[in-house]
């Protein structure tokens, strides 16, 4: 039984996909290595060290952190990804997004702070280099 | 022929820009870009400016607010230090943005067309029913000029926008992810 | 079709600068400096000093000019300012006021 170590490991080799049905309702905090997926309610921060999907129909209420995050259904809170953030059409978020990548569908709804990090070109810059 | 304005590669405005009809911008600007249609930003543009349109597409560089009245789409390639503002917005993946987001009318952040916004703004704010106001026919009294108006029923926003979409609870202060990033612009 | 088209329905109101051909259909208020081609169409309203290689006026121009090449006024264009290039024509219709200077 891998246990996932802190560095970015392959999401194939995962120690599992868990899932949250449709059902379920979770308070607290969620922890855990592998990926979840995320039909039913959690309210509380989920750090997850693979991959975190939450589908439509499904809802987060906390900060989220984990190797990659898709969202079809409700997030309020924060988002930490080492890899891609994608939120799909169904989405509803409100929260900040940090990832590597951060990709948004036409329809979702969506209200916060995107941060990637990335130079502007110097003729745009003007006082501070955007660091 | 399509009403198709062009600021090409090796032209640089300083100022505003702003009308009717479709804009494609190559090259650079530095002020302000309006237009009633769709503003394309290409690839090769440099843009220094909030720029504001019925439809915006970004394939290049934007330092401002992107605002639209139907949509702003971020396509690879896009760089954007800035607010997105729109019902509609696409952040396609290979596009990078620093700024807000908000597809809520009359949202924080962008900053939108002032007469879209105005529109948007007054719409979305819980206004006071109009009442049928009895249209008592004072004529000419002093203090007619409200009485006339009311009786005349102030029009509502001939176009006003329907009403926004149910709002997600607002923002966590969690700030995990602005931590994890060397801060902010 | 030049690199560069303001449209019909487009004012600008500042400076542009280019170094590729211009069209300009709108209005331009500032200054237009070109290195290059600068063709005013009919209806279009420049007010604004226009430098340009060389500069067709079928609208109207309120400024002052200087083509480094040829400067020519169409019919129905209209030229109020001081004009400076190496070659000028004003058409049979075109309406002009300002000095010339054709000793560039």
């Amino acid at each position: 039984m891998a246990r996932g170590s802190a560095a970015r490991t392959s999401t194939q080799q995962t120690t599992g996909t868990s899932v949250l049905g449709k059902g379920a309702r979770v308070r607290g905090r969620v922890q855990g290595s592998g990926d979840l997926r995320v039909e039913g309610q959690i309210e509380g921060d989920v750090t997850v060290t693979g991959d975190l999907a939450i589908e439509d129909g499904g809802a987060v209420k906390g900060d989220i952190d984990a190797a990659s995050v898709v969202i079809g259904g409700a997030l309020t809170g924060d988002v930490a990804a080492r890899g891609p953030v994608s939120i799909r059409a169904t989405a509803q978020v409100s929260g900040n997004m940090g990832g590597a990548e951060v990709s948004l569908e036409e329809g979702a709804v969506f209200s916060g702070r995107i941060e990637a990090e990335f130079e502007l070109p110097a003729e745009l810059t003007t006082r501070h280099k955007g660091r | 022929m399509a009403n198709v304005s062009t600021i090409g590669r090796g032209t640089v405005v300083r100022g505003s820009v702003r009308g009717d009809g479709d804009l494609d911008i190559q090259g650079r600007v530095e002020g302000s870009v309006v237009v009633e249609g769709e503003l394309t930003i290409g690839e090769s543009a440099l843009i220094k400016s909030d720029v504001s349109a019925r439809r915006v597409v970004v394939r290049g560089a934007v330092a401002g607010n992107v605002s639209a009245d139907e949509s702003v789409v971020l396509e690879s390639g896009a760089r954007v230090v800035g607010d997105l503002g729109a019902p509609q917005i696409g952040i396609r993946p290979g596009a990078l943005l620093r700024g807000n987001v908000s597809t809520q009318v009359g949202g924080q952040g962008a900053g939108a067309r002032p007469r879209a916004a105005a529109a948007t703004a007054r719409a979305a704010r819980p206004k006071p029913v109009e009442r049928p106001v009895a249209a008592a026919p004072k004529p000419a009294a002093k203090t007619d000029g409200l009485a006339a108006k009311t009786a005349n029923g102030p029009r509502v926003e001939g176009n006003a926008r329907k009403p926004p979409p149910p709002v997600v609870p607002s923002l966590k202060r969690g700030a995990k992810g602005a931590l994890k990033r060397k801060g902010a612009r | 079709m030049a690199a560069t088209v303001i449209g019909h329905g487009i004012t600008i109101e500042g400076e542009v600068t280019s170094d590729e051909e211009v069209l300009v259909a709108g209005t331009v208020r500032g200054k237009l400096n070109v290195d290059g081609p600068v063709t005013i169409e009919a209806g279009a309203v420049v007010e604004a000093d226009v430098g340009a290689t060389s500069l067709s006026v079928g609208g109207t121009v309120t400024g002052n000019v200087n083509a480094s090449d040829r400067v020519d006024l169409l019919a129905g264009g209209r030229l109020i300012g001081d004009v400076k290039a190496a070659r000028l024509t004003i058409a049979d219709g075109a309406s002009f006021k300002g000095n010339v200077d054709m000793d560039v």
